[in-house]
């Protein structure tokens, strides 16, 4: 009998290990990780929690939300980009925005744990719950869906990933179709608005979408210099320098922490920095302003692309 | 030993070496100790996993608990305390120290800039050469501190230097370092400049038994430091003049407490985050409990400093709701409100 149990206990051990597999992860630490992850806990809502939800993986905490998977965040970004809702998914929350709650993660059981880059220090405390993978996520570091097809490669979800990229290929060739002029040979511009005007310069879903249907950045003054408030992903630009721009698209979106993101919002707030912007401002005057909605074009996922799609071919039609 | 009426009237427990300490000291220190660990205990029961005192009391003398629980109380709870106290006894010995060396009661590790100096060097670690091994972070700090120290020393003149002088100089650097610290987390990504707020607002969140072995040696430091300074801030706190009169080689001392109180501060700064204010309101409410100079201030500072920042992270793991409380914020609720009272306590002795 002590043998059957040795030999099964050795028999389940192995199908164990066989379910796990060394990796090095983006800080490039070796971190022993599940093959087929069933409870994952993830740091960051945009850059992770979102791109893994999209590849069907199952999210069972996500940084950020309540207990109760209420979003506790300026914005919900599960709602907003994938029209799903966080409490329904089962996600859980692992304590209050700048208080990560090592016990609230312990009792949620996940297999494995997913941060960014920025998650390094945290990793070593969070290594005590469960395997913490670290994935980039940094502007100038990844750009589109890099962090997502690097998510779904590692987990085995490269099928998923490349049906839902083909999708979105298609869309991408039916809205250039609809466009006027010719995308291929045109400039672009995006800009956020904070509590002043900045250029994006990577990351989002949006800018994915824009490049793929053909157009290439504008150049710009003050492009290339050293940049503050997150440098890579928002460029701050002077109310001058804005006055300027003459892309041949210029993309306009207010910030994802203001609840007032449609097109009479950034308008208004326009109005406020640059008063008299749309009498000037020779994209405006021309009609090539498109206004896009940060919330749920601004996070790295296919989602965020499809709505960046949505709003140029609702541009073309108008 | 006996006891003994000294000639300011105090009663004193009197040793054989001649060394008086104040029974109402020694009471105040039974008092905080006694303190101590009553908050350390109910400090075990109060987090998200459902553990309560008496399971963790048991647990933590061998009883078998479940591992979710074992996590909560090994990995959590236990670290969290004992890195919390010996942080906050660090700080507040730093603040009582410095206090004593300038002469001022508003002196601490913050004001006189030896916190924004280990405080910076870190972030300039964090921010410009992510990759390093985190194992040389209490260096840096170090290094950051001792600079400030050595910088302070230069600038108001090693023969020279009196205790406004210095507290003087540690504004002006401290201001100047600040600014260094905004513009750090202004021109940093996005997700590094929230890490490091939540870190600048103080945080348990890195306590670990290995943190822990790291910091032991500090606060080990802590006791001897107690044991060779405390005569001389007794000469200090009469002033430069008289401590001179008193044979205090002063050019000596400062220097020597200046660097024991950067060595404290910069391993606290490391572990916890710069906890601000600390050090000036634990030395006022330990002299509230019983006024005392020279090493028992500095036990009773470090005490109330430990019991501060247990009870500001208890209550951080105690807060539910879903509006984050940092750790230096917690603290700063708890002790403020007892430093204001020590204050009007003191104007209500004074007008007596």
């Amino acid at each position: 009998m002590r043998s059957l149990i040795l030999i099964l206990s050795l028999f389940f051990a192995g199908a164990a290990m066989a379910q796990t597999r060394p990796v090095t992860d983006d800080a490039g630490r070796e971190v022993t990780i599940p093959e087929d992850p069933k409870r994952i806990v993830t740091l960051h809502e945009p850059l992770l929690t979102l791109p893994l939800l999209e590849l069907g993986m199952p999210v069972v905490g996500s940084y950020g939300r309540g207990d109760n998977g209420e979003s506790l965040l300026a914005l919900d970004f599960i709602e907003n980009v994938l029209g799903a809702d966080g409490e329904a998914l089962g996600i859980s929350g692992i304590g209050a925005p700048g208080n990560i709650d090592l016990e609230r993660i312990r009792a949620l059981e996940p297999d494995l744990i997913v941060g960014t880059e920025h998650d390094a220090q945290k990793a070593d405390q969070l290594s005590a719950i469960a395997p913490v993978y670290l994935q980039n996520s940094r502007s100038g570091v990844v750009s589109g869906f890099e962090a997502e097809a690097a998510l779904a490669e590692r987990f085995a979800r490269t099928d998923t990933f490349d049906a839902k990229k083909a999708a979105y290929l298609d869309r991408v060739a039916e809205v250039r179709d609809s466009l006027p002029g010719n995308p291929g040979e045109e400039t672009y511009l995006a800009i956020i608005i904070y509590d002043q005007i900045n250029v994006i310069s990577a990351m989002s879903g949006a800018i994915q979408a824009i490049e793929d249907l053909g157009y290439s950045k504008a150049e710009w003054q003050g492009a290339g210099k050293a940049s503050g408030y997150g440098s890579g992903f928002a460029v701050p630009l002077s109310s001058e320098a804005f006055g300027r721009l003459d892309p041949d698209v210029l993309v306009i979106m207010n910030s994802y922490s203001s609840d007032e993101r449609d097109e009479a919002a950034i308008r208004a707030r326009l109005d406020r920095i640059v008063p008299g912007w749309d009498r000037f401002l020779k994209p405006a005057r021309e009609d090539r302003i498109i206004f896009l909605d940060s919330g749920a074009t601004a996070t790295p996922t296919i989602a965020s692309a499809e709505h960046t799609l949505d709003a140029f071919e609702a541009w073309a039609r108008d | 030993m006996r006891t003994a009426r000294r000639l300011d009237g105090r009663r004193v427990l009197r040793f054989a070496s001649g060394l008086d300490v104040p029974l109402a000291n020694l009471a105040a220190a039974g008092f905080l100790l006694v303190l101590v660990l009553m908050i350390m205990a109910y400090a075990l029961g109060v987090g998200a996993t459902a553990l309560g005192i008496g399971d963790a009391l048991r647990a933590v003398v061998g009883a078998g608990i479940g591992d979710g629980q074992a996590f909560a109380l090994w990995q959590v709870r236990l670290p969290h305390i004992l890195l919390g106290f010996m942080a906050g006894w660090c700080v507040a010995l730093s603040g009582a120290m410095l206090q004593s060396l300038s002469q001022n009661p508003l002196a601490d590790p913050g004001l006189l800039g030896l916190s924004q100096g280990a405080m910076v060097a870190l972030m300039v670690l964090l921010v410009f050469f992510p990759g390093l091994p985190h194992g040389l972070a209490p260096f840096v700090a170090l290094a950051g501190g001792l600079g400030v120290a050595a910088l302070i020393l230069f600038l108001v003149g090693w023969d020279q230097a009196d205790g406004l002088a210095i507290l003087l100089m540690g504004i002006a650097l401290e201001t100047t370092l600040s600014a260094v610290a905004s513009l750090l987390l202004l021109y940093t990504p996005p997700e590094t400049s929230y890490a490091l707020s939540n870190w600048l607002a103080g945080s348990l969140f890195g306590a670990s038994w290995s943190v822990i072995a790291g910091f032991a040696p500090w606060f080990a430091l802590s006791l001897p430091v107690i044991l060779l300074v405390g005569r001389s801030l007794k000469s200090f706190d009469l002033g430069d003049e008289t401590a001179l009169a008193l044979g205090e080689n002063v050019r000596r001392s400062r220097p020597a407490i200046l660097v024991a109180a950067v060595l404290l501060t910069s391993a606290s700064v490391t572990a916890v985050g710069p906890l601000i204010f600390l050090g000036v309101i634990a030395p006022h409410i330990a002299d509230a409990i019983s006024r005392s100079t020279g090493r028992t201030r500095l036990v009773l500072s470090a005490l109330v400093g430990g019991l501060l920042v247990v009870a500001g992270d208890t209550l951080t793991r105690a807060n539910t709701s879903d509006v984050a409380l940092p750790t230096g914020l917690a603290i700063t609720i708890i002790g403020v409100p007892l430093f204001i009272a020590t204050l009007r306590l003191r104007a209500l002795r004074t007008v007596q």
